[in-house]
């Protein structure tokens, strides 16, 4: 009876090891909260957002992969008057700021294989950042591809074997660039669920 | 879950939070009111005391095949509040108004028109050739309200002892509120428009 119970659980175990995704494709959403120059130009959070993490596991600990997002920021601002110079304009101003990052990801494991397993990671490659500014019907637009870092800790909850509840806290800086002369970064807290194959 | 499902879920889900959870603007006519002014940083407008105005809006100009110019006023209904609220507006600053006759300080034209195509024919023709005759008048380059385009009212104060070869007086003061003739009969927005345009100016102040 031990010989078999030894054997049953030898087989549990292999079979999880072998079960263990090979790749790992997150869907979350995610609230983004302006920070720096973002953040003074609209104070509010994004509440549109969204980003899809695919991750080829190396190994049980480490997955390499891909981070596609987008957030978008607005704020309606009250009437009030801008002046420049010797011009006045007063108006209320309808802002956007448009966040897409496009990374190549990293991300370490720490408990593989258990139910609840937190990782961090970091992902880095490029953002296209694109500011509207309207006023009647008018638009300032800007636009910048901003070299992006994205440091990221989260955490998996098994839901079953094939896919978990993921809540992941992403920052993302992107330096400045192209119309937009600011470092442009938010912090972003993403929920979802991971699908695993 | 399929794979095929999983490949048509992820896009389907980001299309669908594109295109259904963008964010709004303006929610009603009012919201795309602006009010624009700029001045002319040279011009001192605390030795400047008295102005003069014409009593009628232009809002449309027509010319026949003859040649011949026609202009379309506002209704004095109208007219006649707007240009009451630009001179409690003056008269609020220090400014009193006189005759054209009695060489003001400063010659305040207003206009509401419906097309940018207008603004240059309309102020030069009617201003150097037609209603007060002799002075010119001239968009100086470096104001950019040349975008102005539907629904717009117009004031402009302009030097008239200025002296250059063509006889034109550049304008040192311009206001322009867009948006705020849009075809209704009521001219509170306009009103409004023109308190902004004044508030937002206290360089205008004189002593």
């Amino acid at each position: 009876m031990k010989k078999i119970f030894i054997a049953i659980c030898t087989l549990m175990v292999f079979g999880l090891t072998n079960i263990e995704a090979q790749t790992k494709t997150s869907l979350t959403y995610g609230v983004g909260f302006g920070m720096g120059d973002l953040g003074d130009f609209i104070s509010k959070p994004s509440w549109r957002g969204a980003t899809i993490d695919f991750r080829q596991m190396t190994t049980d600990k480490i997955g390499i992969g891909f981070s596609l997002g987008w957030n978008v920021f607005y704020e309606e601002k009250d009437f009030d008057t801008y002046t420049f110079e010797n011009q006045s304009l007063s108006g209320k101003q309808y802002r956007y700021s448009n966040h897409i990052p496009m990374l190549a990801s990293f991300d370490y494991y720490l408990t593989a294989g258990q139910k609840i397993n937190p990782f961090i990671g970091l992902g880095t490659g490029v953002m296209y950042s694109r500011r509207n500014t309207d006023m009647n019907l008018y638009t300032i637009e800007q636009d910048a591809w901003n070299f992006t870092l994205q440091p990221q800790i989260g955490i998996e909850i098994d839901n079953n074997l094939s896919s978990s509840f993921t809540v992941i806290a992403k920052y993302y800086n992107g330096f400045a660039a192209g119309d937009l002369t600011e470092n442009q970064s938010y912090f972003s807290i993403n929920v979802g669920w991971t699908f695993k194959s | 879950m399929s794979r095929l499902f999983k490949i048509l879920l992820l896009p389907s889900a980001a299309v669908l939070l594109f295109a259904g959870c963008y964010p709004g603007g303006p929610d009603f006519t009012e919201d795309l009111d602006v009010v624009y002014t700029t001045f002319n940083p040279e011009f001192d407008f605390q030795a400047a005391t008295t102005y003069s105005r014409p009593d009628q809006i232009v809002i449309d100009v027509e010319i026949d095949n003859d040649g011949d110019t026609i202009y379309e006023f506002m209704k004095q209904i109208y007219a006649d509040q707007i240009l009451q609220r630009i001179d409690a507006n003056m008269a609020n600053l220090g400014y009193q108004k006189v005759d054209v006759s009695a060489n003001p300080d400063l010659l305040l034209m207003p206009a509401a028109m419906s097309s940018t195509t207008y603004f240059y024919s309309y102020w030069y023709c009617w201003w150097y050739g037609g209603y007060w005759g002799g002075w010119g008048w001239y968009y100086p380059p470096y104001y950019s309200v040349s975008s102005y385009t539907t629904g717009s009212m117009i004031i402009t104060l302009s030097d008239p002892t200025s002296d250059n070869p063509i006889n034109q007086t550049p304008a040192t003061w311009i206001a322009a509120m867009n948006g705020l003739l849009t075809g209704n009969n009521d001219v509170s927005r306009v009103l409004e428009g023109i308190d902004q345009a004044f508030e937002q100016s206290a360089y205008l102040k004189t002593n």
